[in-house]
């Protein structure tokens, strides 16, 4: 009784304006760091795939150190400690650039895991037709790995739209934020909220892996 | 005037010395046939021709360009050198038809129309007119191949390299991919150098036949000649052997 009762307030016509807000929020987020880091990770991922000498493994090792950090803490770099060196971001902007710097490495490996595992034939048989190395990527090997890449991809990006709640710590005004907020004011209100947000998480992520289903049909 | 020259040229993967003081050149108009036993270097020498493969000493003259000077745009060479591969290397997200236009398209930026008329021109030269809109994996091996031979055609190559076109390929489909070879041996303008153990193929349309054993080339002999008195002991053998079979 308490529960139902609490529930109905708390589920307030405000509560759930201020809440949609901070899925606003989290989806903004979520989508800019998306398109961000698949646009870099791409370019990352085909560099470390290409070998150049001396900048592919610099690249390489940017990577490796930058994907085993603790996204905490990069997002505490960018809003904390880049003021320090004179750069001063928003805090939406912080959230951004610290999830869009961690989500392309994570893409970056995703995407060389793909070219590698398209069979060298191709490149080899667009080569000989006097293509360049640049053509023979962007009409014949991306479109192929792309495919093959879908699934992690997609995977990838529904744990970065969960990620986004860490930005709480920076007081990005986010979904998982503002159910603190709610909350916080009373409560009783606490069971009900975190049962609303999760179900607002779901939704969102469960509509990415139907995503990733209808483009692994449409593409196979 | 010699299409493809070897002058003393020496390849190495690593430490292996798998291409050892080549020296061949095969003119204009010519077809050669290239055999030997397996891991003699067939593959490595058909291969540095178009610079799948680089050699590290020695000059390789293809076309009037030496493919060891570092200037050399191998793009360039490779527009007018051809190469057919064992496993057809067809473009898995293209069609037939696409598979024969994306480099005109993309290389020598042929008219859309005109591209198109040549594509469908030389899949009926190969018989398979009516799969310019099949994917590649809908195709069988033999008519992979075909397809693979349009698509180098459609550059208008002046030569073009054939590495075991049929090998990979079930009997009955072999005689198919071999008219076709023999079909483009008749232009008496277009260089060929096929690796290849099929032997009546070469009988029929080589020039010259080629043995190399371990690295090396042991045999260069007119057609006639190589079937009948090759002069080198390794090259006797390997043809008893194969004549055998
Ligand atoms: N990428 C490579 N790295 C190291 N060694 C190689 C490489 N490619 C070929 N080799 C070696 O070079 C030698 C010649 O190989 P190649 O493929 O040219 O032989 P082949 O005459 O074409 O043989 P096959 O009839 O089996 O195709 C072999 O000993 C092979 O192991
Ligand atoms: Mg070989």
């Amino acid at each position: 009784m308490i529960i139902l009762s609490s529930m109905f307030s708390a589920f307030s016509a405000d509560n759930l304006k201020y809440l949609l807000g901070g899925l606003g929020i989290t989806i903004l987020v979520s989508v800019v760091s998306i398109v961000l880091s698949f646009v870099i990770g791409s370019i990352l991922g085909v560099i470390r795939y290409e070998k150049i000498p001396y900048f592919s493994r610099f690249v390489g090792l940017i990577i490796d150190i930058v994907r085993n950090l603790p996204l905490l803490l990069i997002i505490f770099f960018t809003y904390f400690a880049l003021p320090r060196f004179g750069v001063h971001l928003s805090i939406l902007t912080s959230a951004i650039i610290a999830m869009t710097a961690f989500e392309s490495m994570m893409v970056a490996e995703i995407i060389r895991g793909g070219l590698k595992s398209i069979d060298f034939g191709q490149t080899e048989g667009a080569r000989s037709t006097g293509m360049s190395n640049a053509q023979t990527m962007w009409h014949i090997i991306l479109p192929q790995a792309y495919k093959t890449m879908i699934p992690p991809l997609i995977s990838q990006f529904i744990s970065l739209v969960k990620d986004t709640s860490l930005a709480t710590a920076i007081v990005l005004p986010e979904l998982m934020y503002r159910a603190q907020i709610v909350y916080g004011q009373d409560n009783t209100y606490m069971v009900p909220i975190l049962l609303l947000i999760a179900a607002m998480y779901f939704v969102v992520n469960y509509g990415l892996s139907l995503l990733a289903k209808w483009f692994d049909s449409k593409l196979a | 005037m010699s299409m493809i020259e070897f002058k003393n040229v020496e390849k190495y993967y690593g430490d292996f010395h798998a291409l050892k003081n080549v020296n061949l050149s095969i003119d204009a108009g010519e077809t050669v046939v290239l055999i030997g036993p397996s891991g003699s270097g067939k593959s490595t020498l058909i291969r540095t021709i178009n610079g799948l493969e680089e050699i590290q000493e020695g000059q390789l003259i293809v076309n009037g360009y030496d493919l060891h000077d570092p200037k050399t745009d191998i793009n360039r060479i490779r527009k007018n050198v051809g190469m057919v591969f064992q496993h057809f290397n067809l473009y898995n997200n293209k069609s037939t038809l696409e598979n024969i236009m994306l480099a005109p398209r993309l290389v020598l930026k042929r008219d859309e129309a005109e591209n198109k008329k040549v594509a469908m021109e030389l899949l009926d030269k190969v018989g398979l007119a009516d799969k310019a809109d099949s994917m590649p994996s809908a195709l069988s091996g033999g008519q992979k191949q075909r397809v693979a031979i349009a698509r180098s055609l459609a550059m208008k190559p002046k030569a073009l390299l054939f590495d075991e076109p049929t090998s990979a390929l079930d009997p009955e489909m072999i005689g198919d991919v071999l008219d076709v070879m023999k079909d483009i041996a008749s232009d008496s303008d277009m260089t060929m150098l096929v690796v290849t153990h099929e032997m009546n193929f070469a009988k029929q349309v080589a020039d010259r036949v080629i043995f190399m054993d371990a690295g090396e080339i042991l045999e260069d002999s007119t057609t006639e000649k190589f079937f009948t008195n090759p002069d080198d002991p390794r090259a006797k053998q390997f043809l008893s052997q194969v004549e055998r079979h």
